[in-house]
């Protein structure tokens, strides 16, 4: 049991952005869904190619919808780039085994390292090791406690994209002119950090409008367990005027028990933007009429940084010579009116 | 003859009517706290009565489980891989593949799928000769590993409106599931009260060696109990795989230790040989209704956890006290009658 | 000599059972008191009481002239009183000097100081006449007398003043019961008091000086000097007046053999056994335990899977349990209560465990024909109480024993075994399960008995066949044999020689 609750508090973040695919859906195929940018227009000097850059990769064996998506997405964005070298490891199914193979990796001296550690703090002393042996580090998602440890972080905003959800509640219900609404929440696993974080967000956000939620029932971000929550959810508030869940794949089973309790009185808010997600929206069939992002895409922009400061390259659009050292992606608040832009994000 | 007037008659109360009766107070209990501090709900009877209707469809996939389950351990087994073979049948059952056979072939996969993973469990048990928590612990791990491979880590969305209607439908104003959930309670209980098969299976929990020495094949029973277990997880798959409308290897986290729970609370022994299906459904309900209680009145879910393994030890600690406090008292009041 | 122990209306009440209603006994110093009664009397209740383990709810209990009621067992070690429980309560992974330390350890300073315990368990084995068992043996490795001698050490190492000793002969052999005796000699010697609990009236004439009957529950007859002839004591604990009482039979055994056992072995327990029994035969096979008797039993009712031979039942091969139930063989183990017995279920449904199938129809159980038979078979074996209905743990042991030899009754049995069918079953009880086995072998039933009371083979069987060490060693009829002649070939096998030649 305990190796299941590990489990999901390692792949706590993996999941809430865990594939909402239809049973079609084959989202291991690195093809047409991958999210992949090279910026190859007008006179931006960073996309000519630069010296041959060796980027080690390692990250969890996917056994989430999102963090295949992270591989996926990191090797597609290396392919696309002539003068980068991906070198992916196995990180094995613990942060034992992941130490070891980075181990070996750092010893191959490639010139960056990309990695989405299984935890922070297990893997810091490793960030360490490889900064010591002068090879970069490029942190994913999950922050290594000591700044020495990496050159470059970049991760998702989970407050906020608490922040996004309140946001677009309150401006909603404040322009359908409802006064007092009833607010529903059903975040995912509670005892994790990003859970807290993200209704931290939502709290504050809602109570710039002077809203707050009026029921509060956790998932496990899995769809039954959201089925489950929402079931008891909508007994315990006979009107509701809005809902935030905050995840995409637990959101099946939300809007399953919604269908099943025969109610469609409010509107509800997803959270990280699946492909399923997305499209729904874009429909407009169902009370979802929007949600926040938390995307796997930064496995991507990851590379794409690995190679410039590789390459000893700053962003262009930057006045600093060099790549900056921290970088939170905005969580984005995807409606009825951007769909379409945001389709081919979502995985 | 000597003795016969001597010794006093066996007592008369029945211990599980007793039981039953104590759970079904303490959902009173439950029923009269909600009643306190959501007057405002409970005024509609119409609220009422979709309250009682959400605990009980709440409670069915659960209590379908926890039939197989109390089956398992009046037998004198235990069975981990309860969620883990919901997970795997539900998975299996809503493949892209068997999806293209309909309804009919998607509740047949998931049966058959609960009733092969049973029988590997039993076999390995029974003739394998290995201790069942280890046996169906290793499967709780594999079933679910082969659910995550099957299903590539996605979550599986059923696109078949019939078994997703099995969650919506609600014939003479109840929900399906309900029904399930009650035929297959019904079932249970003749199962075993009214059946050789209920019989052996006291006989094979209670002890198996003065079982086997009466002429009762064991081992084969055995693997039946735990095909059994496995049918209702097949069962419970196709409930909970359409009231989520979609399946995937993480569903029904931790349905085992829910059932053996609510099996103990029912006065079921974890060491086998007693146990009722009836109060093993009112332990599954008033889970159902803790849960419920707690959603009304927007209290966390840890305290809830709480209260639940409260619950649990408070009804074993009843069921080892009984004769030397509750029942005691009962029989003395009786002596002083007498004398 | 001072009454160091005294008991007065002592009262204890269990649901649904009045286990002490009026007890009295008084133990002196330095005597050996006998404590008789039926199973079901209330011995075992009042030792415990006396041990700690239950509490008295009415009377006086008076121990060295202080009102006595001991919150625990070791309160009760505390205060100087030792009890040898039957199933003997020592830890099998425990060395020899643990167990006889149990609970409390020499130490200092919270760590046990291992040497001074062997050391003391070594002194007191040397006084018992065993210096030979080591201290640091484990317990598991060490026979059942040697057990009974470590049960013993352990009361010793408390310094007790009573000993209480429940049925201290039951798993013992001749010799070992000898220096049993010749122990308790030296205790008393030394003012020490002893409890002694025994079934075998010849035991008590031996060691006792007064005896106390129990009678449900109460004290029919205190202080009875042991001379007391047996008739008053068996009237005193039944209202009959018998200890072995045999009914007369005629033996018309059948010609052809009802079951055929031929060269059976099994590796380590048995070799090369054939026998027959006929239709109306009562064999008896005399045996020490570890003889290989229960083993062989075991293994003709297919329960073990022998290496080598065959069993046959009426022409047909019997290779497993079902089968020969189905064939009509039935059997009553040796260890009734883990062996034959679901203890919290009704004595019915007990009855019924080897033909509730024969009484179902389409699977379905039919409780109400199972009852009434049940009900017609407790009739015929007298069972007390006759209340099909009650748990079979709260029956005593023999009538325990009528509910499994009633399940072979009610199921069409043609073939009984019987293993030690009276072990722990009271005067009263042994004298009906004697008739009922006379009364199935009239009806053309084969008997095949095991039992390690000789006085009992050679009074029930036709036929007695004895068996030492893995092999019938001697086959005689029951009426050529005497219980010497029998005790001699099970212990020495000295026929065997002089017929083997």
């Amino acid at each position: 049991m305990s190796a299941t609750t590990r489990r999901r508090l390692l792949f706590g973040t993996a999941a809430a952005g865990a594939g909402l695919a239809l049973t079609a859906c084959t989202s291991n195929d690195t093809g047409d869904n991958a999210q992949v940018r090279t910026d190859t227009g007008g006179d931006n000097g960073n996309a000519a190619a630069g010296p041959k850059v060796i980027i080690g990769f390692s990250a969890p064996a996917a056994d989430h919808g999102w963090i295949a998506a992270i591989t996926n997405n990191a090797k597609a964005q290396a392919g696309a780039y002539s003068d980068v070298e991906l070198r992916p490891v196995e990180a094995g199914s613990d942060a034992a085994a992941q130490r070891a193979a980075l181990s070996t990796l750092i010893a191959q001296k490639p010139n960056v390292i990309v990695m989405l550690p299984h935890d922070g703090k297990e893997l810091n002393a490793t960030g360490l090791e490889a900064m010591r042996a002068g090879i970069p580090v490029i942190n994913l998602d999950r922050a290594f406690p000591s700044a020495a440890a990496y050159r470059l972080q970049i991760k998702g905003d989970n407050y906020g994209m608490g922040l996004a959800a309140g946001q677009y509640i309150g401006e909603q219900l404040k322009a359908k002119g409802v006064s007092n609404p009833v607010i529903g929440e059903i975040p995912g696993i509670d005892s994790l950090e990003l859970t807290q974080e993200r209704t931290a967000g939502f709290n504050a956000a809602l109570a710039t409008f002077g809203f707050k939620v009026a029921n509060r029932r956790p998932a496990e971000f899995t769809a039954d367990s959201g089925q489950a929550a929402a079931t008891s959810l909508l007994q315990a508030l006979p009107k509701l005027d809005a809902l935030w869940n905050h995840d995409d794949d637990q959101g099946i089973g939300v809007l399953a028990a919604i269908k099943q309790a025969n109610r469609s009185e409010f509107f509800m808010v997803g959270g990280a933007g699946s492909k399923a997600a997305i499209d729904a929206i874009a429909r407009d069939d169902s009370v979802l009429k929007a949600t926040v992002t938390y995307s796997p895409s930064m496995a991507s922009s990851a590379i794409s940084l690995a190679r410039l400061i590789g390459q000893g390259k700053g962003l262009s659009d930057l006045v600093e010579l060099q790549v900056p050292k921290e970088i939170t992606l905005a969580s984005e608040t995807i409606t009825k009116d951007n769909a379409s832009k945001y389709a081919k994000l979502g995985f | 003859m000597i003795a016969e007037t001597a010794l006093p008659k066996a007592p008369k109360y029945d211990d599980n009517l007793l039981r039953n009766l104590g759970l079904v107070g303490v959902l009173l209990v439950l029923v009269v706290i909600g009643i306190v501090t959501r007057p405002e709900l409970y005024s509609d009877p119409s609220w009422v009565r979709d309250n009682i209707l959400t605990i009980l469809q709440q409670a069915s996939a659960i209590g379908v489980v926890t039939v197989g389950m109390t089956f398992v351990i009046i037998g004198g087994g235990i069975d981990l891989s309860v969620g883990a073979i919901i997970a795997l049948a539900g998975v299996w059952s809503t493949t892209l593949a068997t999806q293209s056979y309909g309804a009919g072939g998607m509740i047949f996969t998931a049966l058959v799928v609960g009733v092969a993973v049973g029988l590997v469990n039993g076999v390995l048990i029974a003739y394998g000769k290995l201790v069942p928590f280890i046996a169906t612990l290793a499967m709780l791990v594999s079933a679910r590993g082969l659910a995550a491979q099957i299903s590539g880590k996605q979550t599986q969305v059923s696109a078949n409106e019939t078994i997703n209607s099995l969650a919506t439908a609600k014939p003479l104003g109840i929900p399906l599931l309900v029904w399930i959930l009650a035929l297959v309670v019904g079932a249970g209980w003749v199962l075993l009260n009214r059946t050789t098969f209920g019989r052996r299976t006291v006989a094979v929990g209670g002890n198996p060696e003065a079982a086997r020495l009466a002429g009762i094949n064991v081992k084969r029973h055995t693997v039946l109990l735990y095909v059994l277990s496995g049918l209702c997880c097949g069962i419970g798959a196709i409930m909970l795989t359409s009231q989520a409308t979609s399946a995937q290897a993480a569903m029904a986290n931790l349905y085992e230790l829910d059932a053996i729970a609510a099996a103990i609370i029912g006065g079921t022994l974890l060491s086998g040989g007693r146990g009722t299906i009836v109060g093993a459904l009112f332990g599954v309900l008033v889970f159902s209704t803790i849960t419920n209680l707690f959603a009304i009145n927007n209290l966390a879910t840890e305290v809830q956890n709480m209260v639940k393994g409260g619950i649990i030890v408070a009804a074993v600690l009843l069921q080892q006290f009984r004769y030397r406090s509750f029942t005691n008292l009962l029989r003395r009041r009786n002596v002083g009658n007498n004398s | 000599m001072t009454a160091i122990l005294r008991l007065s209306e002592v009262v204890k009440t269990f649901p649904g059972v009045r286990a002490l209603d009026g007890v009295h006994l008084e133990v002196r110093e330095g005597e050996v008191h006998c404590l008789l009664g039926q199973n079901g009397a209330g011995k075992s209740t009042l030792i415990k009481v006396l041990a700690g383990v239950h509490h008295a709810d009415a009377g006086e209990i008076l121990w060295q002239g202080e009102p006595f009621a001991p919150a625990s067992p070791q309160a009760a070690m505390r205060a100087g009183i030792a009890t040898i429980h039957q199933e003997l309560d020592l830890v099998d992974d425990l060395s020899v000097a643990e167990n006889v330390f149990l609970g409390h350890e020499p130490s200092r300073f919270g760590f046990t100081r291992r040497h001074g315990a062997a050391a003391r368990t070594r002194t007191i084995l040397t006084e018992l006449g065993h210096p030979e068992i080591p201290p640091g043996r484990l317990t598991r490795d060490l026979p059942a007398a040697g057990k009974q001698i470590v049960s013993m050490a352990r009361a010793l190492s408390h310094d007790a003043r009573l000993i209480v000793m429940d049925e201290p002969s039951a798993v013992l052999a001749h010799d070992e019961v000898a220096n049993l005796f010749r122990i308790i000699r030296e205790l008393t010697a030394n003012g020490i008091a002893v409890v002694y609990i025994s079934h075998r009236l010849a035991e008590i004439r031996e060691i006792g000086d007064r005896v106390t009957v129990l009678k449900d529950g109460r004290t029919t007859a205190a202080g009875l000097p042991a001379r007391t002839p047996t008739r008053e004591l068996v009237g005193r604990m039944t209202g009959r007046a018998f200890e072995y009482v045999f009914p007369p039979r005629e033996a018309k055994a059948g010609a052809a053999p009802l079951l055929e056992v031929c060269d059976l072995s099994r590796a380590g327990e048995f070799a090369g056994v054939s026998l027959t029994v006929r239709p109306g035969e009562i064999v008896g096979i005399a045996g020490l335990v570890g003889s290989g008797r229960s083993e062989l039993l075991e293994t003709i009712f297919g329960a073990r899977v022998a290496d080598r031979g065959t069993v046959t039942l009426d022409g047909r091969r019997i290779t497993g349990v079902g089968q020969a139930v189905a064939h009509g063989m039935g059997m009553a183990p040796e260890e009734r209560k883990s062996q034959a017995l679901l203890l919290d279920e009704p004595v019915f449904k007990n009855m019924t465990l080897a033909s509730f199938t024969g009484f179902a129809r389409a699977g379905f159980t039919a409780a109400g024909r199972e009852r009434a038979a049940a009900r017609r078979t407790a009739d015929n074996l007298e069972l007390r109480p006759r209340d099909v209905d009650r748990p079979v743990r709260t029956l005593s042991g023999g009538n325990q024993q009528k509910v499994v030899v009633g399940r072979w009754l009610l199921g069409h049995t043609r073939l009984l075994l019987l293993d030690e069918p009276t072990r722990g079953v009271d005067v009263g009880a042994r004298a009906e399960l004697y008739q009922v086995v006379h009364d199935l072998a009239a009806d053309g039933v084969g008997v095949l008995l095991v039992s390690s009371e000789v006085p009992e083979v050679l009074g029930l069987a036709d036929r007695v066949l004895v068996m030492r060490e893995g092999r019938l060693i001697h086959e005689a009829p029951a009426g050529e044999l005497d219980e010497d002649t029998v005790l001699d070939l099970v212990m020495a096998g000295s026929l065997m020689e002089g017929e083997a030649a």
